[in-house]
């Protein structure tokens, strides 16, 4: 009895805790799956079953013809998507919080507009507009179409940043002499760095894995999504899983360091 | 009563640290901040600028920062008109409200910025010593939301002098710390002030803080400059109602004009007479008109209704009844009703309280005739009081 008790306490302390747990694995149990049937040695084409350990796949990531040339492919895309988006972004939501002008009511609603529109809309309006313009589908469209609708994300991250500045800063930096470049370079920037940054890991990954509008406007090019998508009518590569373990460790290091340099830094400066 | 820091003066011929604001003023559409007004700061000289929020001081010390475009007239320092350089060319920096701290930079960074924007490489040891005068050498590798509110104040203030600036501008840098914690950063910018003898222009609401720090005190009302002075000026010759009751406490009374006889001026009120000094109303005073008469507290004796024969001749007398008393230590404060002034205040240093001198007891009201001042009696009484009607009074006037 006195163990259950305490099995009870021990469970009331620690709620917070089994609750947290709890949801990081929900979280986290497809990418494990993701991961162990990256190890596996499929029987037949299609990669469902857990058959025998294998690191075949590991070692021949490219193995599967077309997966290494559309996953480059996708990376350029989300890679340029991200820098444009973030730029125009961050200067749009400059201009609505900074500035008062005519329609900077409705322009801040409709930069929510491509957010709030089903994808599968925008995808066949988009291949409406394109193929009235002559124009010819592929890299090009699919990155003026990941470009559109990274922006609102951008839009509204640095926006939220920028909105909680302080106007006193920039005018703190004014008065100590620094012009406007300056000014911006030095405070503004920095300050509103993180809302940038978090708008442009948004944007990589919206555009990354983007599949509706890009297979609506790609022509004939595949990116990394539309392969994944037609392999998987004809047998699910184990490479498949490859390249997404591979994606996820990436961002895992890169948060670590991130992490790391954090750390470094305040222990420095302490 | 004249406090000018002559000492503080390194150079009493440079007049570089001279502000003069001439028919400046700012408008926004169909409201008027700071209606045009004219001053002069002078080099060296602690000056306040002092008044309720919404009075337009702070816009005033915006336009001196560049910070705020003047509607009218222009802003010299020394011989220069700057009115029409930006905030980032004029020789002039700020403490700001709440500091405005760089939050992405450390102490020592926050400090060098002007400097570095100046295009000065080697800044170690300038912001050593900046940041050794205001007493936060240790805390220089923190970032501004590790230290306290005085600490960040101090770098705020460091952050400005570290460039020398011919005047620095202080826009109530107090006005968010405690109140034990404010006496001691008053006497430490009044210290630095005189270390470093640049010309101060100090923005604040609080009449106490701006009569401790200042040398000289603009008091703003509804973007007017009520009165130019020192602040024992101020204080004892106030020349508006405004002034009056923002500085410390007055007691009012509406009196008539009876005899003007020398310097002395008597007058009527409640049946009684009372004598004040010609040169101490600034009201026009002739037989028949009206004036307020205005006594500080503190200068009024009390004695006990009984003991009125021992009141000495010539000294101003009213009689009333105690309403209230409270004992505050070094002296106690009575509220006493009396016909000429409802609500009489007297302020009584505790050296030897009379047991008597309890709520409902009649006694004698009395004082110097030196110590009257004579108002113009068509201005509201309360204006400048905190109450209800003083601020309408004084938003209004």
């Amino acid at each position: 009895m006195a163990f259950a008790a305490s099995l009870v306490n021990w469970f009331k302390r620690n709620l917070v805790v089994v609750a947290g747990l709890l949801t990081l694995a929900y979280l986290l149990l497809p990418n494990v799956v993701v991961t162990v049937f990256s190890f596996n040695r499929p029987n037949g084409r299609f990669n469902y079953e857990w058959q025998q350990f294998s690191t075949d796949a590991w070692k021949d990531p490219c193995g599967v013809a077309g997966l290494c040339g559309s996953l480059s492919l996708s990376l350029q895309i989300a890679l340029w998507a991200t820098l444009c988006a973030t730029a125009l972004g961050t200067a749009i939501a400059f201009a609505l919080v900074r500035y008062r002008f005519r329609a900077r009511g409705a322009i801040n609603s409709l930069i929510f507009l491509p957010m709030a529109m089903p994808e599968v809309v925008m995808a066949a309006s988009l291949l409406t507009l394109f193929l009235n313009m002559g124009a010819q589908l592929g890299f090009w469209t699919i990155l003026i179409a990941h470009i559109m609708f990274c922006l609102s994300f951008v839009v509204t991250a640095v926006k939220a940043r920028v909105m909680s500045m302080d106007p006193r800063l920039e005018q703190a930096a004014q008065d100590l002499y620094a012009g406007p470049l300056q000014t911006f370079l030095r405070v503004t920037l920095p300050i509103a760095a993180p809302g940038i940054a978090a708008g442009a890991l948004l944007a990589f990954a919206l555009s990354f894995d983007d599949f509706i509008i890009t297979n609506f406007n790609a022509g004939s090019t595949v990116t990394f999504p539309m392969f994944v998508w037609g392999s998987a009518q004809r047998g699910t590569p184990v490479q498949i899983n490859v390249v997404g373990t591979a994606m996820f460790v990436v961002a895992v290091l890169f948060v670590l360091a991130a992490m790391a340099v954090g750390n470094r830094r305040n222990r420095r400066k302490a | 009563m004249t406090t000018k820091a002559t000492t503080s003066r390194p150079d009493a011929a440079d007049r570089g640290g001279d502000v003069r604001l001439t028919g400046i003023g700012k408008t926004y559409g169909s409201f008027t901040a700071v209606h045009p007004l004219d001053l002069t700061v002078e080099q060296g000289s602690f000056f306040a600028l002092l008044g309720a929020s919404g009075c337009g001081k702070t816009t005033t010390l915006r336009m001196i920062a560049g910070l705020e475009e003047p509607s009218s007239g222009t802003v010299h320092l020394g011989d220069q008109d700057v009115t029409a350089l930006p905030p980032y060319k004029r020789p002039v920096n700020t403490v700001f409200q709440s500091y405005a701290l760089f939050p992405h930079l450390d102490v020592h960074e926050n400090v060098a910025f002007g400097l570095r924007r100046r295009g000065i490489k080697s800044v170690k040891k300038q912001v050593a010593e900046m940041l050794d005068l205001v007493q936060l050498g240790e805390q220089a590798r923190k970032k501004p939301h590790q230290l306290s509110g005085g600490q960040q104040q101090r770098v705020a203030v460091a952050r400005a002098l570290i460039n020398h600036p011919k005047v620095l501008l202080l826009d109530e840098p107090l006005g968010a710390l405690d109140l034990k914690l404010r006496r001691r950063m008053q006497l430490e910018l009044k210290r630095i002030q005189t270390e470093v003898g640049i010309t101060f222009v100090h923005v604040t609401h609080d009449q106490e803080e701006a009569m401790t720090m200042a040398d000289r005190v603009a008091v703003m009302n509804a973007g007017r400059v009520e009165q130019l002075g020192t602040p024992a000026d101020l204080y004892e010759n106030p020349r508006t109602t405004f002034v009056a009751n923002f500085l410390g406490t007055s007691n009012l009374i509406e009196a008539e004009v009876d005899t003007r006889g020398g310097d002395d001026l008597v007058v009527r009120a409640a049946g009684g007479k009372l004598a004040l000094p010609g040169a101490r109303c600034s009201a026009p005073a002739k037989a028949g008109g009206k004036v307020l008469v205005g006594i500080r507290p503190e200068k009024i004796s009390l004695t006990h209704a009984d003991d009125a024969g021992s009141v000495p001749e010539g000294r101003n007398r009213v009689t009333g009844r105690i309403r209230s008393s409270s004992f505050i230590g070094v002296s106690t404060q009575y509220v006493v009703d009396c016909p000429a002034c409802p609500e009489f205040e007297v302020y009584a240093q505790n050296i030897d309280r009379d047991p008597r001198l309890a709520p409902g007891a009649d006694v004698v009201l009395h004082w110097d005739p030196a110590h009257t001042f004579g108002l113009d009696a068509d201005q509201s009484v309360l204006a400048g009081t905190t109450g209800e009607a003083g601020i309408a009074e004084g938003g209004a006037a």
